[in-house]
Formats: C-alpha cells, structure tokens, sequence
C-alpha cells in the first residue's frame, strides 16, 4: 500500500493536534474518511463533473447509488435540517439594494444635493464632489407580505410571500473580488473552501454519481476566478464543479476532432494493457489501480455529460415559464432550469452566477437590463421548485458581493450610478425554513448603512448553515495550525431569519 | 449566604501571606488558566461587550450569572452550576461551552473545575495568584510542564502558562546525536533511522521491520534525475549509468555529482522555492496586474541554487539584499522575496488597510518561509498554543514598517538571460489599436454631444467655445473630456453640458473601457523589459489613493509621508492601535541569540535577517533541513514544513532531523552537500517494493519507517517537462522572462474579469522555441492558471505551499488524454521517431526509451505494432488544425448598460504563430505512431517515479 499523503488526512491530524494539546479524544468533526483506497476515488471526482455511473443523470428519477463510506456519501448534519439543499444565486458585481428591494424616498429630497464623506477611512472612491442621487425606478409593495420591490421585478413580485428579505449584512470590503471570496468563502484574501465545499464536506450529497457542488458561471468568470468555488484546503473532492455556458461544458471533455470513439477506445485498451503489466509487480497498489478506473469513467463521461445537460427535450410549456428562448431571459433560463433539474436528482449545492450588476454609473439603464435578465428566471423556479414539492427542503440564496451607496461622484455626471457599499445590502432567501413573507433588518434613510439587526456576513453563513442542519463550530478542519471553519473564527445564528 | 461566602473569600484573598489551601492553588494552577483559555474571550475580555451578560472576570460575576438570572456558579455543586453543565457539553438546559468543539475541556479539565467548585471555589486574586504560582514552581513545571519566557502576552496568565515540552523541541537548542561505535560502519541516517525501526515480537524475540532492497539502476537514475532536474534522464545517460562497470556507491555518486551540477538542478530546487514563497508574476485580486519584474527574483532563486549559494546569506538576501549590497543589483532582485504576496490598492480602498496587509503579509511569509511559524495565528491575540505573544508579531512587522514598495531601478546583469525582449513589439501593437479606439470613441462623443444639445434643443454656444478653447490652447488633444473640463472651468452646471460618454452605445462602453484600461494594463507589461526589479526601499509610508502603474523610488522617500510607528493592532485592525512596539525577533529564543534590533529607518531588515540566518538560531537549520528531507523522500521528518508549532505534526525523527540541520551548518549551510549525503544513503536507494508487504503494512501504517521508497507521482511541471523532453522539443534555455505556452484554447481565450475590464487573451509565444520551455519559466498569472497545471495539483499562490498533493481526479485524464498538449508531444515524438530510426520495431524502441528510459520487452513490442497498425486502419479525418485564431469576439455583460456585447481582439503574437509541427511530416503513419506515444504519456509507468 502506498502511504504517502493524499491530502491533509483531517483525521490524522486531529490526533496530532489532540496528543499535543493533552485533549480528550473528540469525535465531532464530521471528516470523511480520506484514505487512499481506490474507491474514494470512484466518488465526487473534485474538479469534475462525474463519477461511477453517469447514466443516473440521465435518468429523470435517478437518485443516485447510496454509499456509506465514499466522501460524498450523505453525512447527518448537527441539527434537524430545515434545507436539504441550497440554490445560491449570486448577482456578481453588487446589486443595489437602493435600486432593488430597500427604497429610500428621503433621497427624492435629497437628489443631487451634495454628499460629503469624512474620516480616516475615506478611499479614493470618495473624492471629488459626490451628490446624492434618487433610484430612476418606482417602488410598489408586492404580495400579502408587502414585501418592497422596485416594480420593474414583474415576476418576482408574483412569488414575493415566499422571500424573506434581510437587510442588515455587512462585508468588510470594497473590492469586487474580496468580498466575492468573503461572501463565497468567510475570508477576504481567497485561499478558503467555499460554502458549497463545506457543505458537501459537512453533508456529503444525495446523489453519488453527481458532483455534490455545482456551479454555473458566466462566460467571464467572475473577478476573482475559480477561487470563488475552490475546495481551498478541503480535500479536492469538495470542489465546486463549473459548467462552462458555452463550448465544451468542461474543458477538454472531448479529444482532438479527428480522434474518433473507436480509435479513441482502442488507445485506451492498450492503455489498460499497459498498466496491467507495469502493475504486475506492483500490487497492491490502489493509487495506480485508481487512476486506471479514473480513465474508465472519463471515457463514459464524455458521451454522457453533454446529454445530461441538454434542455432541448423539455417540454415548451417549461422552457416559456424560465424565459428560455427569450433573448433576455434565456441565458439565466437555463441556468435556473438546470438547477431545479440537478436539485431534483440529489445535488446538495448549486450556485448560479449572473452579472455583472458594478453599475457605477447609468444605473437606470443597467440594472433594467439586469433586472429583466433574471427577473423571470428566479420566479419561475421558486414557482417550479414549489411545484415539485421541493422549495420547502431548497434553501434558495440571492445576493451579491455588497450593496451599493446612495451617491455618486461626478464620474457619471449626470449619468447616475452608484458606488460599492460593504455597510449595507440586500439578501433574500426563499424556501428551506426561511422566514418566508418578512423583512429582517433595516438601513439607515439614505440606506448608507444598516442599522437594524446588523450582523456582519460570518452570521449570515453561520445562519445558512443551521437552516442546512450543520453548526459552523463543528463543521472544521484542521488547517495551518488551527482549525478552521467558515466563519473564520464563529458567529451566531440570526434567529429571524428562520421561520 | 452566597453573598457571605463572597465576603469571606474576599478576605482570604486580602490575607496577603496566609498558606493557600488546596482550593485556592487549585484555582491558580488549573481554573485561572482556564477560564482565560475557554472563556474570557466572551465574558470578560471585553468589558464594554459581554456575551449573555455572564461576567467571569471574578467570582461576582460568576455567581451573579448573566441575562437568565441564575448563578452560573454554585459553591460546593458543580451538578447544579451552570458554568460547570455547560462545559460537559452533556447538559439538555446548557448550550456547550466553548461552543467550539475544537475548543472542548478535556475531561482532565473538567475534573478539576468540579473539584475546584466542589471544594469551595475559591477565587484568589490576581497578585495572590501569582504568588502561589511562585511557590510551587518547581513542583508543577514537574508535573504540568514548563514556562517559556517571552515578552510578555496581553494577560499574564498567557504569560506564565505552561506547555507540555514536547511541543517546545522546535526551539531547543540543536542536539546532534553521536553515533555508536557499532553505528559508525553504517551511513549516519540509516543509523538514525534503524534506532526508530518498527519492529515486533515474535516468538519473544524482538524482530525488526526488514528495509526493501535497493533499487535497480534504472530506477534510482530515473529517480535520482528527477528529484535533482525535474526531468527525465535521456536514453544515452540511462544506457550509461546502468552499464557502469563500477560499484555502486562510486557510479551512484557520480551521478549525483552530474546532477547537481547540471542547470537544471537550479531550476528543480526553485521551483520547491517558490512553491514556498508563492511566485506569481501577476498581482491577484482586483486588478491582477501583471508584475513585470517578477522574473528576475524567479532567475535569482535559481541562480542560488546552482551556485550553491550559502542558505544563510540567501536568506539575507532575500530579506535584506539591498540594505547589505545596496549597489548590487542582484541583492535588490532578491528582495523580491518581500513581495511575493498578492497585494494591490485600488481607488475602492483605504489606503491604510491596504499597507496593513502587506505588513501582515510580509510578516506571515518570512515566519512560514524560514521559521515555520504561522505567524498571523499572533495577529490578533497571543498564540493560543505556542509561545509566541501577539507583541512577537508587531516586533516583526515593526521591522517592516520602513520596508517600502517600489520596482527599484536594477541593471541587468551579464548573466541574465535578456533575450527575447523584441516581442514587446506585438505589445506595442495593441497599444496603438487601443489609442486608436479611443480616439475614434472620442470622435464619436464629439459627435454625440452636438446630438446632446440638438435634442434638447439647446444651443451648443457654450460647447463650441470650449472646443475652440481647448484647440488653441492644447493643441492635438482636443478630445471630449477636456472640453467638458473646459465648461466645468466656465461655471457651466453640470446638467447643462453632455455627461461623461455621452449617447455611447452599449458596444462603445465595453470598447471605452477595453481601450482605456487595457493601455493601463500595457503599462506594467511594458516594465518587463526595462531594468526594473520587483523590490522594496526604506523610508516613510507614502500615501497613495490607489496604485495604476509600476511604483518607483520617490526622491523625497525619507521627507514625505508617515513615519510608521508599529504598535500593537488590537484585533489585527490598524485604526485601533494599542501599546507601541520595537522591532525584533521571537522572543522566546532570546535565551539563544542576542541581537538588538536598531530603530533606525536602515537596517531593521538586515539585523532580522541575520537574526534568522544565526548558527544559534534552533529553526532556521532545522527548517530547511526538513524540506530538504521532504524534497527528497515526498514526506518531511516534522510533517508540516510550515509549522513547527505545537500544533503541527511532530518529528518522527528528531535525533536525525537534529543530526541533518547540524550537519548542514557544519558544511557551511551547503545545500548541494545536503543532496549528496541524504541521497549517498541506503534509505535513498531503497526500492519502492517491499519483499513482506502485508508486515509492513502492520508495521508501519503512516510509512514513516523509509523501510521502502515511496513512488510518487509526477508534479504538474515535471509532467509537462518530461513530455517536452522526451519528444526533444523542450528548450534549454536557462532563465528570461516568463513564456506563455499553448493551453487550452477555451482557458485561453475565455473573457477574464478584472476590475472595470477584460484581460487580455492567453497568446502563446509565437515561434515552438519560445514557447516550449521548461514550466518554471511559464507566465503565472493569478487569475488565469494552465488548466493542466491546475488539476495536476499544482498549488495556487494564494497560501504557502508547503507540499504538493497528489489527488487523481478525472479532469486529469481530460487534460492529458484529450487536451492538445499531449496530443502534440505525442505527434512530435511519433515524427521525430520515424525520421531517426529505419523500422516500425526502431522507432517503438525509441519511444519506448524516451519516455520510459527502457526498451520495450517483445510482448509490448508486438501489443504496439498491432496497434499501430490497427489505429492507421481507423484514421481517416484529417487532423485538427493546429492554427490559432488572429481575431477573436468576446463576449460579455457591459458594467455601464448592464447588456451584453461583444468585442474583437486582435491577438497580434498569433499573427506569427509557428506551430509545433511541419504539416507534411503529419503522415498517417506518424498520427498512428502518435496514439501510442500519447498512451504511453497517459501510462502509470511515465506519470510515477519508483
């Protein structure tokens, strides 16, 4: 057997730190089992879509083979669970709270009087004369809640007693892909697993033959790139998996154009051939034999990916619901379809991206166009995943990096855009033992800054953790000396964002 | 009568003198420790921010209870004290306490918080404490561990609690095991490893794990090239080696020989380096400028390395080049060390919070890089398990407080590889097309602005004049935002003139931008080829409101700006700066160096570097010994390379570990000494295969015994040197700026989002020469990493890579079965094969020996003719084009409209692309030739070393 280290091996280290610390044994983190026998690596293939038997994609009412021992394999959280799973829709560059879901009718008054902004703290996104400028759109009070929603969110507000709108969460930074990881990760500097790997590290997933993180970006990924999804120092299983928009979902899915399945096939028979007889003496060896499997199942998947996918066979009924087909709506569409989709055969975490929402200046324009971007989309699939019965157990998330401010500077003249703002911004949640139809939190008049149930992001993860039944101080891993955990060093639970 | 129990107790704490009973030296040996350990972070520390309002700074508080109103302490109960309930973690009424399992007592520690409650709590006080802890000294360091004197955490309980020594061994003086007469026939590690060798009993007799047998010639040259070079051992070297008439041990050590002093060597030994050091040549975050200097620092490390450079002075080096040699440019390139972290400051953010991080990270790095210490664990209270106090941290960063960034003017150097600068051109290409956008943009908003005033049916009166101004008097720059400045100048409203990109359609945003910020990315681009060096300087902290361009040495650096005066950061935030700190080292290894740090703008970094590069200094040779060990063997003797705290993995050899890092100094901190005598022993030439497998499984579990070699899998760099090498493509060249290979063509060409913009797309060199070079040589961009370096582990810059992974997941089997590169490497060797030899049997021969460094037994010889033949049968498409696009759209959502909208790049360098193959040598018979070379590429037996 070969002994050398796959990876951290948490519980490995745990022992360490406890024979050095003189501690009693514990048994509460929930490490999977990470040892180098073959069939670990059979599951969650970490950068990867994939695994054993692909087909089950493919097959509506796949669930997936159950397995208790793989990494992916489902885990019982800390707590009963309110969310099985969790959509998290992620409206890269920072949508404006002022402009989308929290009003300010003071700024009518205050329209284009002067801002001034003193202290220590100022950033250069401060100078200049900077004035105070209005939201271009009405404001309208949706559903029996009243939730507040600019009346450009047509469908939206059709769905608007299932939200339950926080608005006091705070960032501590003003740099698109900083608070990216801070929001994706707990920590400003990258480097961290994102939410979607503790997850899957916490829960495993329901689906054995899926990745149990998925991820659909943009064409352009996001500033801050692939660390928005990386297993950081999680054990590569955990990673986000990225389904690229357009051209080969995963790169390199597919040989060269002339290498054709049967030619390919038999290269990769003498490939087996080969092995075998370097293997010879050598046995025992589970890394070798694994990556021989490895090639097995790539071969499989590259027929199979495409086709579990392909939306092209949903009925035109659906495909109008998500907007697919409509040159506004249709990009996001699909990526809302898909998810409820990849929800319905197990998958614990998806996250969406959409964007960019920087509207640093002519925001009535931008965030009009955003807004009719995802506006159907997002309803139609809290109207689907309702349904299908699934919005109760689906924790669905929508929110962007920070919110933004109440002025501008002159760089739009009158061109009215807004600034980045980490003191205040708008997160709803829908489904999965959210406290559907209420408003939590609120900001100050000119929405510069929360000032209600203010809780800086580290609770807001810790709270969309309890909601998935896993408790942020037992859901760690030892790393660089200590051990570490999404909220970086703990939060609390904010209760009223729980039904 | 709780309130009477508190009374007295206060008047035996105030009984100065009095003999302490057993509860109280129970208290201060055991609970006082405690409760600042598990629970004053919440309920005291902060007197202004109690968690539940439960106050445990005093048996008041303790008995009050907190927001429930009831006492969280009952004297002489613990069953019925909450304080105690909680931390069971049992109780149904009680949440756990700490809530952080990690953070759990132990069920020693709650034994003694029940028996200090159940003996009466008592609660002395803070200077009775101490001097209980006096008194007993000696008994408890016996019994509980020892004190470490440092300078002094933020409590004194931090300060005088006790560690378990064997976590301490880090900073003990080094001890170099003697060896016994018996030993003294034996090679100094295999001794050392043989006292630590598993063994069992049988029989009553006591049997030893037997050690694998050594390894054959073909796999210890393999083995050795690789560990050494990075690359595989060429066909004629192998044929040699193993044909050496002479013993082993001389035919060994000269191979070894051969290797160190091969250039190559540099370059493998460098790469480990900078897997440390995390080098990038582009900044990260926002912007991810590219750093175009960074290369010198890359080529320095490699330098070092072949020139056997001291380890000692390259750590002065490194941290103080330009203070010891400020006229060499050399020692400011190494420097560049300092700026290996991603850092940038944009105009979104404080500058001060941008400062602070570099200082924490600089901080961090030179404690992870040279003492394995994680130093940020200090950064916002004293270390919870190693002796390191949070005013160590400051002492640190205070030496940096001096420490500026700048791209410091440095001459290259006659032994810098220069070359290749003439590609600047395609740079300066792009560089006119985006001027040339921009004017034809601002010709458009001329336009628009005329538009403006007509559909406001307003008179362009005002405008006009601006225009006629602006010509007169700038001549040739009359552009759209100087007449606008113009009417700003005129007192003309804002409302009243066209707003800034005025009437621009979606399209023109996205192309304003482009342009604009696309010349801004040129800027530091163009910094590559100019004798620029990637440093720092000493002098005050200038203010900046964000940083757009390569920084430079400001003339005035010791006038302008802030003298920083490094204090402690409570919380690690710099707007809350507590008691102010000098300059210095850890301190507790002051017993074993004195050194005073100067407060001077000068020579804070040098006194630290020599503090660092001090024989006395118990880490530092350990440190690099055990990566040394580590580069060698694939695991290190203390288990994390990073972290010889407390909480990182012990050594599993310290008597060897001790023996290697006082045997480094005694040769004069050679590193190249440090290769002959690690691979000179038995445990080096060991073969990967065990002849008991299943006893040492039994015996060995973790494989920390060396009884065999551990295979292991080919690094992402090695992978792709080897291919390179094996298909004779690979160029030699040593050193230069960073080349851009091929990658994969949708990584490459996939819009990337930076701040306010695109990057530009990946364009590989355009001649298979410049391209086609070793991987350490390759541009690291942060944000854009070669999807075949990424899913073979290689670490991203973000954390110090101490060790690389070895995970098999399946994109790897994407990357090298389907991705271009290997299909190419493929291809080349398949031509290259059929033109040097005469026969199908031949040209297999020679595959089979490039990539595997052996001949291919007749059964495989046989298995890949019929296949060869087989595959031609089945080629009939002609291959894939192996051009590169000249134009590309891009697509994306526009910032300002919120729309997308696409964009042509013009990707000048693959005007001129050459690529890897002459079409006409494509033959049908190379292409079958090549799916075999490509299967063998994919094979076990070329991605491990035995």
């Amino acid at each position: 057997m070969d002994h050398r280290p796959q990876s951290i091996a948490p519980d490995n280290t745990i022992e360490d730190f406890e024979v050095a610390m003189n501690r009693r044994q514990t048994n509460h983190h929930p490490a999977p089992v990470i040892d180098s026998s073959r069939r670990t690596f059979l599951y969650g293939l970490g950068a990867s879509l994939g695994s054993v038997a692909l087909t089950a994609m493919l097959a509506d009412d796949a669930k997936g083979t159950a397995n208790d021992d793989g990494p992916l394999a489902p885990k019982p959280g800390h707590f009963p669970a309110k969310a099985k799973h969790c959509i998290f829709l992620m409206m890269e560059g920072g949508p404006s709270h002022i402009d989308t879901f929290d009003p300010k009718p003071m700024l009518e008054k205050m329209h284009l009087k002067e801002f001034t902004r003193e202290g220590e703290q100022k950033s250069a996104m401060e100078s200049g004369k900077r004035y105070y400028v209005k939201s271009p759109f009405k404001f309208r009070k949706a559903g029996e809640s009243g939730a507040d929603m600019s009346d450009n969110w047509h469908h939206l507000a059709g769905v608007a007693d299932e939200l339950c709108f926080f608005r006091g969460c705070q960032v501590d930074s003003v740099n698109h892909p900083t608070a990216m990881y801070q929001m994706n990760c707990g920590n400003r500097f990258g480097g961290d697993p994102a939410i979607g790997s503790w997850v899957t590290y916490g829960l495993g997933s329901e689906n054995q033959d899926l990745p149990g993180f998925l991820v659909f970006p943009e064409i352009s990924y996001p500033q801050g790139g692939a660390a928005n999804w990386s297993n950081g120092y999680l054990p590569a299983y955990f990673q986000g998996t990225p389904l690229r928009p357009k051209g080969s979902p995963i790169l390199d899915l597919q040989p060269p154009a002339d290498v054709t399945a049967g030619r390919q096939r038999m290269n990769l028979d003498l490939l087996a051939k080969l092995n075998q007889r370097h293997a010879v003496d050598r046995p025992d060896q589970e890394e070798l034999a694994a990556r021989m499997a490895s090639y097995e199942l790539a071969f499989r998947m590259q027929t199979q990916v495409p086709d579990a996918i392909d939306l092209s066979g949903e009925d035109a009924k659906t495909l109008q619901l998500y907007g697919i087909g409509e040159e506004e709506t249709d990009s996001f569409g699909r990526k809302c379809l898909l998810a409820r989709k990849m929800i319905e055969k197990g998958v614990r975490f998806i996250q969406l991206y959409n964007g960019t929402w920087d509207s640093h200046d002519y925001i009535e324009r931008a965030h009009g166009n955003l807004i009719r971007g995802v506006d159907k989309p997002i309803a139609a699939l809290i109207q689907d995943l309702k349904r299908c019965g699934l919005l109760e157990n689906t924790l669905v998330v929508w929110c962007g990096e920070f919110g933004r401010t109440p002025d501008n500077g002159i760089r739009g003249g009158v061109a009215y855009g807004r600034d980045h703002n980490p003191n205040a911004m708008t997160i709803w949640t829908a489904g999965g033992g959210c406290n559907a139809g209420h408003t939590i939190g609120a900001t100050d008049e000119m929405g510069m800054t929360a000032v209600e149930e203010v809780h800086h992001v580290r609770d807001f993860h810790v709270t969309l953790l309890r909601l998935l039944g896993l408790d942020d101080n037992k859901l760690t891993f030892y790393h660089a000396g200590r051990f570490k955990q999404l909220s970086q060093f703990g939060g609390q639970v904010i209760e009223k964002l729980i039904a | 009568m709780v309130f009477g129990q508190d009374e007295k107790q206060a008047s035996i704490d105030q009984a100065a003198g009095a003999e302490a009973s057993d509860n109280e030296v129970l208290f201060a040996r055991r609970i006082s420790g405690l409760l600042v350990e598990k629970c004053l972070g919440c309920h005291g520390a902060d007197p202004d921010d109690i968690n539940g309002g439960l106050d445990l700074r005093n048996r008041q508080g303790a008995v009050a209870g907190g927001d429930t109103e009831e006492a969280s302490l009952v004297v002489g109960d613990a069953e019925s004290s909450p304080l105690y309930l909680a931390a069971t973690r049992e109780s149904d009424d009680w949440s756990p306490m700490p809530p952080k399992d990690a953070e759990a007592l132990s069920p020693e520690q709650l034994a003694w918080l029940k028996e200090w409650i159940e003996g009466g709590a008592q609660w002395p006080d803070k200077d009775r404490v101490e001097r209980i802890a006096k008194q007993y000294d000696d008994q408890w360091s016996v019994e509980d561990g020892v004190t470490v004197p440092t300078s002094g955490g933020l409590a004194d309980t931090w300060t005088n609690r006790r560690y378990d020594p064997r976590g301490l061994w880090a900073y003990q003086p080094l001890n170099k095991p003697d060896l016994t007469s018996e030993e003294s026939s034996k090679h100094p590690i295999d001794a050392l490893l043989q006292r630590a060798q598993p063994s069992e009993k049988v029989g009553g007799e006591t049997l030893p794990l037997r050690v694998a047998p050594r390894a054959s010639r073909r796999e210890l040259i393999r083995r050795a090239t690789f560990d050494l070079t990075g690359l595989p051992p060429s066909p004629e070297q192998v044929d040699s080696f193993v044909n050496d008439s002479r013993d082993d041990a001389t035919a060994f050590g000269e191979l070894v020989q051969g290797l160190l002093d091969s250039p190559h060597y540099g370059e493998r030994m460098a790469q480990h380096w900078l897997d440390v050091v995390r080098y990038a040549d582009s900044s990260g975050f926002a912007n991810d400028y590219e750093r175009g200097n960074a290369w010198r620092y890359r080529d320095y490390v490699i330098r070092a390395f072949n020139d056997d450079k001291p380890y000692d002075q390259f750590i002065r080096e490194q941290i103080a080049g330009d203070e010891i040699d400020p006229n060499n440019p050399e020692a400011t390139i190494a420097t560049g060390f300092l700026r290996m972290g991603p850092w940038e400051l944009t105009g979104m953010e404080v500058a001060k919070v941008a400062r602070q991080r570099f200082l924490d990270d600089v901080t961090n790095s030179v404690g992870e890089t040279f003492l394995a210490h994680s130093l940020q664990c200090a950064r916002c209270h004293d270390h919870k398990f190693d002796p390191v106090p949070t005013r160590d941290y400051y002492s640190i960063q205070a030496v940096f407080a001096t420490t500026q960034l700048a791209e410091r003017e440095a001459p290259f150097l006659d032994f810098e590889n220069t070359s290749g600068f003439e590609e600047q051109r395609y740079l300066k290409e792009r560089k006119k097309e985006y001027e040339q956008t921009l004017n034809a943009l601002d010709e458009v908003l001329m336009e628009n602005a005329l538009s403006w005033y007509a559909d406001r049916q307003a008179s362009p009166k005002k405008w006009l004049e601006a225009v006629e101004f602006v010509s007169k008097n700038q001549p040739g720059n009359v552009n759209f935002n100087a007449v606008r400045n113009r009417m700003a100048k005129m007192g003309v409203p804002e409302d009243q003139y066209p707003p800034k990109l005025v009437g621009f359609t979606p399209q023109q945003f996205g192309m304003e931008r482009v342009a604009r910020k696309g010349i801004q990315r040129l800027g530091w681009q163009f910094d590559r080829y100019r004798p620029y060096a990637l440093a720092v300087y000493n002098g005050r902290t200038p203010s900046f409101k964000g940083v757009y361009a390569p920084l430079r040495v400001p003339a005035d650096r010791m006038k302008k700006g802030e003298l920083e005066q490094t204090c402690v950061l409570t919380g690690g935030d710099p707007f809350s700066p507590s008691d102010p700190v000098r300059a210095g080292g850890l301190s507790v290894l002051d017993g074993q160096l004195n050194m005073e740090f100067p407060d001077t703008v000068e020579q804070r970094r040098e006194t630290l570097a020599n503090w660092i590069a001090d024989a006395n200094n118990p880490l530092t040779p350990r440190v690099i010994a055990n990566r040394l060990w580590q580069w060698h063997f694939g695991i290190a003797i203390a288990g994390n390379p990073n972290n010889f705290g407390s909480t990182g993995k012990r050594p599993t050899h310290p008597q060897l570990l001790d023996w290697l890092a006082a045997t480094f100094i005694e040769n004069g901190w050679s590193i190249k000494q440090m290769h002959h005598i690690i691979m000179s022993s038995e445990a080096y030439q060991r073969s990967t295969r065990h002849p008991d497998p299943e006893r040492l499984d039994r015996l060995d579990p973790m494989g920390q015994s060396y009884s065999v070699y551990q295979r292991r899998r080919l690094t992402a760099e090695e992978l792709r040197d080897a291919m390179l090498a094996a298909s004779g493509e690979l160029n030699r060249e040593l050193g230069g700026i960073p080349c851009r290979p091929i990658i994969n063509q949708e990584a490459a060409l996939q819009p990337r989002m930076v701040m306010g913009t695109f990057a530009a797309a990946w364009q590989p060199n355009p001649l298979p020469k410049d391209r086609n070079r070793r991987s350490i040589y390759t541009l690291k961009l942060r944000g854009l990493v070669d999807p075949l370096m990424e899913v073979f582990n290689a670490p991203p810059p973000d954390f110090s890579c101490e060790g690389r992974e070895a995970s098999t997941v399946t994109p790897q089997v994407f990357a090298l079965f389907n991705g271009r590169n290997s299909h190419d490497r493929a291809l080349s060797l398949a031509i290259r094969a059929i033109e040097t030899t005469d026969s199908d049997r031949a040209a297999i021969f020679d595959c089979f020996r490039r990539l595997y460094g052996r001949r291919p037994d007749p059964e495989e010889l046989e298995l890949c003719l019929k296949h060869w033949r087989q595959v031609e049968t089945l080629i009939d498409e002609d291959p894939a084009s192996s051009k590169l696009p000249v134009r590309i759209v891009r697509e994306a959502v526009e910032e300002n409209t919120g729309e997308r909208f696409s964009f042509e790049e013009t990707l000048y360098f693959n005007e001129d692309f050459v690529p890897d193959h002459d079409p006409s040598k494509i033959t049908r018979r190379a292409r079958g030739l090549a799916d075999i070379c490509l299967t063998l590429i994919n094979s076990n037996e070329f991605a491990y070393v035995d």
